[in-house]
């Protein structure tokens, strides 16, 4: 049995809200950096180095997961949605619009990965609880706004 | 943030893994990432090889034996064993994956990776040792069967060597199990946690307090008695900035009755 | 939960726009992703900067060695401390003497006094490349003795971080008004309380720091793409070091992912970034990441309250106190020692005592230098005084909420003059304690108290109080210093009509989340009679567009009052302009014209009008014969400067702050006994920012403020040990709140304008920390029955409060009250 195939570089193709894109990266770079540096989609965010708190969260695959523990080349085929894939043209979808009219966001740092959980809380429960909106969200840390306003946002929007 | 050069392989088949681990004592398994690759951000440890694990099929999926036996792949994702039907036979398992972090973390994390990392904090460990289950691993020599008593070995380290893998994990049939922890905020890091799993006598596993889970068994479900085997068991445990030696132990007899009174209160 | 405020359509000109929540400007960006935050520039060519950053709490630099990171393919070049000392001038120092005589550069030279101190800086083509090469940078120390302890800082044998300084003392004044010894002998009791200790957090804003830097060669300029919140002191403090003038510092901000202040001092490695751009002729890129924020950028001050004693009367009536406040500054002064004098501008809180003594010392450690955090010096001050309030009903066995109205300065009395010339402008303490109160349904407290007992658990109810003082008079920076030469405050702004009658405004301000763009629109939109949808607000900062001036910033709860009075400023000067322009074209007087429907037009004969349109147009592209005296541009550039006065140096009194917030907050908590454990299961927020622009913005603050400080109560602390390491240097283990660690959250508020500001806003960003407060106060009520432990330090993790069960009287604070 021979062993697999090692590189330190790879040629990857993803399809990044429905544009295709073939990129070489190492294969030490982070798909958050993959996203943000080498494909200019710079709206998922960075903001610490251990995981915690969710800035970066993005859905491969139909999978909500954090960007920043994934390398590039892991998702190479996938399909990726970003924060940049949720409004329909002009329109924002139901769910940025309810942030907007519920005062969910004030810096915006954490905004995009919070649309992304949402987002895919929603496409699973059409109708959450409040707990089950806090469980949905427990991955994506907030300094501003103290929570409460993004769950009163996602329950507006799930109505 | 930034992690140091490092080789990727994607095997397709568990033969493949293993030979690739073999042909370099620098190669790591990748399963989740949701530990590795934050480990490899802070380049505490830079594996020069990733073998990601991700398409090897002999290590997914949940088969619920005739004997009430669960045989779980390695790579099955914490959110994979919580949404299984399969898995609910013994619900302690996808009550505890639960308690683990947040979704995204659910979402690509795994119940090997969990075991095979065995950080002290881990939820898993513990309670594969209280309720004494199996763990499968395959190198290139073959296979064997490794309890969970003779599994955790310290800190970071199982009975997994390095051109191993880690497979399959097998839990025998059982329903009254009790899971007890005090942990930073909700669903955060354990500071100290318990297991239990009552089939015939009081299995007790209590976590975070030495490099790998502290197995007890309790001569009765009496709190006193689960108390006296925890102050028997003289446990040492850290201090740290959380919590100190003395907290932590005394936790231990705490979150060790709840965990058992846990399971007693299930049928 | 229930929060006071819904979200409202936004209404036709016969309501005001200000008071109503018209949602914000900002969102439709920021819910797409299309913010742009400092990490999201690029520029062609720019290389990543990386800092080698110490391994050391305190150590020698006997050498350094570049070479070979310098040789490593891709990289682009370095820095070291060596050039740093011969390129620039050291850091002004805002302290006297000794703090005065430290020699702050941008990267440390010759010796390092915290671990993460930067040392060297390296630059190359990826980010992963100049991380690679910063390991191949040598540096040999030669490691000292760290100081953790700022009670040690000061003996005899304590290592010295700063020869300069020739001890570890930076700072020290003396603060006393009123008459201590007749308070004394007046007091019935004494109430002595050894040690109280506000630890060391921050607010942790979810993006750290950054910069993109390019340098102009011909002209000599920088321009500094970064997300510094105080542009104006940034650029006070960078020109002198760097040798140039302040205008060829160009600060450039948009979207800032949070500041709360942790955002001020990033100066150094500001400075850094240019001189390598310049150096290396290329754009320089500096993202920091989480765990090097946390090891060096603005940790809050940790205060030591020693010796307090409070003169009381057996009715709960408070004279006066004095303590000895022991302030710990970190390594380096960097906006230090401001923090000894900010305090003083709510000295005694919300209450009525008039004699007090303040005894404040500020020394250096081996820690990270610490700078403005929420709530900046205030903040710990006020966590003291409730505190006190606290104890001395624990230790009288009077009902809190009594002593607290006793004691409360009363609406009636405002504006009131504290012991030391500051003006609270207006507050009915009192009434929010009432609603807030009531919110959490303190009437029914002796039974939810029963309920939880019988579940075995202990439940407590505390009050939290707190100002937060707005609008700062840096005249105060002369009662640490006398001879420096600042005093008073400023902010500017700019609103012109374009030649297709746009209305465009420019702020000097760095919003981090405050919706400036929104209330700024809110309020030109009431002056000049149109939409807030007509109103374009450019986004952040850029000192291009000169609406910027010496305290230009967004700091210090004021943009509220220094922000939108000077775009009321400008605004009202444009309007002027605009009819001024109208009555020499329509040949009608000024008092006879109006504002409205983005027109102006005679008031009697409304058909008579000439639009925004026309004005532009006018002015920019039609101007001939125009009356020769017609002074009109339609671009009005407004500095708005508070009615301050240099306070008096001698007395160290005088009005330090404009406008005064206020916050009321009760906690409800319940303890699990057997392990330490609590969850606060009831929460009520009241607030008081005078005159709301926009109430869902001003709530949006208040909940943040309020989630931020339960968060520094329970779980967030940086910790050091003995050897000067961080315990808490990410996310990992400094926990923050997350989404189900939220109690259920009850809102309300009291509107009581401040007489002196021209919106009769108050500035309110900050809050105040009254969660930390109240929780204190909730676990000392819930401990009563079990040991009666006093709670005596900020930070009360699940630890802490087993051991207040445990050992009362060990692990709780020693008090004393004796018979004066």
């Amino acid at each position: 049995m021979a062993a697999a195939e090692v590189a330190n570089e790879r040629a990857i193709t993803v399809t990044v809200n429905g544009t295709r894109f073939e990129r070489r990266v190492e294969a030490r770079k982070l798909l958050i950096h993959f996203l943000r540096d080498d494909l200019d989609l710079t709206g998922s965010h960075v903001g610490c180095d251990t995981g915690n708190c969710g800035a970066c969260s993005v859905i491969v695959d139909g999978t909500l997961l954090k960007s920043c523990m994934l390398l590039a080349v892991q998702a190479d085929g996938a399909s990726i949605e970003t924060v940049e894939g949720l409004a329909d043209g002009e329109e924002l979808s139901k769910l940025q619009q309810a942030f907007n009219d519920h005062h969910a966001l004030q810096c915006g740092y954490c905004t995009p990965g919070m649309l992304m959980s949402a987002t895919a809380l929603l496409r699973k429960n059409a109708h959450p609880s409040e707990e089950e909106i806090r469980k949905a969200l427990q991955g994506n840390i907030c300094r501003c706004t103290g929570y409460w306003n993004i769950f009163e946002a996602v329950k507006a929007a799930a109505e | 943030m930034l992690l140091r050069e490092v080789g990727y392989a994607r095997p397709a088949s568990l033969g493949e893994a293993l030979e690739t681990l073999a042909a370099d004592d620098g190669a790591r398994a990748l399963a989740g990432g949701q530990t590795l690759v934050n480990v490899m951000k802070m380049r505490a440890g830079s594996p020069d090889v990733l073998v990601d694990l991700a398409d090897l099929q002999e290590l997914k999926g949940i088969e619920l034996g005739a004997d009430g036996t669960l045989d779980i792949g390695a790579m099955t994702t914490y959110t994979e064993l919580i949404e299984s039907s399969e898995a609910r036979a013994r619900p302690i398992l996808g009550e505890v994956c639960a308690q683990i972090a947040d979704v995204q973390v659910r979402n690509r994390g795994t119940v090997g990776g969990n075991a095979c990392t065995n950080d002290p904090t881990n939820h898993l460990p513990p309670v594969f040792a209280a309720l004494g289950a199996e763990f499968v691993v395959r190198g290139q020599g073959g296979e064997r069967v490794v309890p969970a008593a003779d599994f955790f070995l310290g800190v970071y380290m199982t009975a997994a060597a390095q051109d191993e893998l880690l497979t399959r994990i097998r839990v025998p049939a059982g329903r009254r199990d009790g899971f007890a922890a005090v942990t930073l905020g909700v669903d955060g890091t354990c500071i100290v946690s318990a297991a239990a799993a009552l089939n015939g006598g009081v299995s007790l596993a209590i976590g975070c307090v030495d490099a790998v889970p502290v197995r007890l068994e309790p001569e009765s479900t009496d709190p006193e008695a689960v108390r006296e085997a925890v102050r028997a068991a003289k446990l040492d445990p850290p201090s740290d900035v959380h919590a100190s030696s003395d907290y932590r132990r005394h936790l231990a007899e705490v979150l060790a009755v709840r965990a058992v009174q846990q399971a007693e209160g299930r049928s | 939960m229930t929060t006071t405020v819904a979200p409202e359509k936004v209404e036709a000109p016969e309501r005001t726009w200000s008071g109503q929540s018209v949602p914000r400007k900002e969102d439709r960006r920021l819910v797409q992703g299309q913010g742009v935050f400092v990490d999201d520039v690029k520029r062609h060519g720019m290389g990543y900067l990386h800092f080698v950053r110490s391994p050391y709490a305190h150590a020698h630099i006997s050498a350094i060695d570049v070479s070979q990171a310098e040789a490593m393919p891709g990289v682009y070049g370095t820095l070291t401390g060596e050039e740093v000392a011969a390129l620039t001038d050291p850091f002004f120092q805002i302290s006297s003497a000794p703090g005065a005589n430290l020699k702050d550069y941008a990267l440390a030279v010759g010796k390092v006094r915290y671990v993460g101190e930067p040392v060297v800086a390296v630059v190359a083509e990826t980010r992963e490349r100049a991380r690679d090469a910063s390991e191949l940078v040598e540096v040999e120390y030669d490691p000292l003795p760290p100081v953790v302890d700022a009670r040690r800082a000061c003996d005899a044998d304590t290592p010295v971080l700063h020869e300069e300084a020739e001890g570890n003392l930076m700072w020290h004044g003396v603060y006393e008004w009123g008459d201590l010894d007749g308070a004394f002998s007046e007091a019935d009791r004494i109430v002595r309380i050894d040690e109280l200790h506000f630890h060391r957090f921050n607010s942790t804003p979810l993006e750290c720091d950054g910069a993109l830097v390019e340098y102009n060669r011909g002209t000599g300029q920088w321009t500094i793409h970064t997300n510094n919140q105080f542009p104006g002191f940034a650029a006070i403090m960078m020109g002198p070091a760097m040798r140039c003038g302040l205008d060829k510092l160009r600060f450039v901000t948009q979207d800032i992912g949070g500041g709360f202040g942790n955002k001020i001092t990033s100066h150094p490695q500001l400075v850094v970034c240019c001189l390598l751009a310049r150096k290396l002729n290329r754009p320089v890129q500096w993202t920091e990441w989480r765990t090097d924020f946390h090891l060096s950028m603005s940790h809050g001050n940790e205060r030591w309250f020693l010796d307090t004693e409070v003169a009381v009367k057996n009715d709960g009536t408070l004279l006066g106190f004095r303590t000895k406040a022991l302030d710990d500054a970190g390594a380096w002064l960097r906006y230090e020692p401001l923090g000894g004098v900010i305090w003083a501008q709510v000295t005694p809180g919300m209450y009525r005592w008039r004699h007090v003594r303040v005894d404040f010392t500020q020394v250096a450690t081996t820690k990270a230098p610490v700078s403005p955090n929420r709530g900046y010096s205030r903040l710990q001050h006020l966590w003291f005084t409730e505190r006190v309030i606290d104890i001395v009903a624990h230790e009288l066995d009077l009902d809190p909420v009594e002593v607290r109205k006793r004691n409360y300065i009363r609406a009636e009395e405002m504006p009131y003059e504290t012991p030391n010339g500051c003006v609270y402008d207006s507050g009915d303490y009192a009434r929010m304690l009432d609603v807030a109160l009531d919110l959490i349904g303190y009437d029914e407290i002796a039974a939810r108290r029963a309920d939880a007992e019988a579940r075995g658990k202990l439940l407590g109810v505390g009050i939290g109080s707190t100002l937060d003082s707005g609008t700062n008079n840096f005249g105060q920076s002369r009662l640490i210093n006398p001879e420096l030469q600042f005093s008073g405050n400023n902010e500017v702004a700019t609103v012109k009509l374009d030649i297709f009658g746009e209305i465009v405004v420019t702020l000097g301000t760095t919003p981090q989340g405050q919706g400036h763009e929104t209330t700024a629109a809110q309020v030109v939109a009431d002056i000049l009679r149109c939409s807030v949808d007509d109103v374009h607000v450019r986004a952040g900062h850029d000192s291009y567009w000169n609406s910027h001036a010496g305290f230009s910033g967004t700091y210090a709860s004021q943009f509220a009052v220094t922000g939108l009075s000077a775009v009321k400023g400008a605004t009202e000067m444009l309007a002027g302009e605009i009819k001024k322009l109208a009555s020499a074209v329509l040949q009608c007087p000024v008092d006879g014209l109006e504002l409205a429907e983005g027109t102006v037009r005679i008031r009697d004969n409304p058909e008579v009008a000439l639009p925004f349109m026309a004005c532009g147009a006018i002015v920019n592209a039609n101007n001939a014969g125009l009356p020769e005296d017609l002074d009109v541009t339609l671009n009005c550039r407004y500095v708005y400067r508070p009615p301050f006065q240099v306070p008096d140096v001698e007395r160290k009194f005088g009005n330090l702050t404009l406008t005064y917030a206020a916050q009321i907050h009760v906690a409800v908590v319940e303890i699990d006994p057997e392990t330490g454990y609590y969850d606060i299961v009831d929460y009520a927020a009241v607030d008081d920012c005078g005159k709301r622009i926009n109430p869902q913005i001003v709530e949006g603050q208040v909940m943040g403020a309020a989630a931020q400080a339960l968060g520094a109560v329970v779980h967030e602390q940086y910790v050091y040990d003995e050897d000067g390491n961080l315990l808490t240097p990410n996310f990992y283990d400094y926990h923050v709140p997350h989404a189900l660690d939220m109690p259920p959250l009850k809102t309300g508020y009291v509107e009581m304008p401040s007489p002196f500001t021209p919106l009769g806003t108050k500035g309110m960003g900050e809050g105040g920390g009254a969660g930390i407060h109240a929780v204190c106060a909730a676990l000392q009520d819930a401990l009563r029955g079990r040991g009666g432990a006093i709670v005596w330090d900020s930070a009360n993790p699940y630890h802490r409060v087993w051991e207040m069960l445990q050992r009362p009287q060990e692990a709780g604070g020693r008090v004393t009250v004796a018979d004066a």
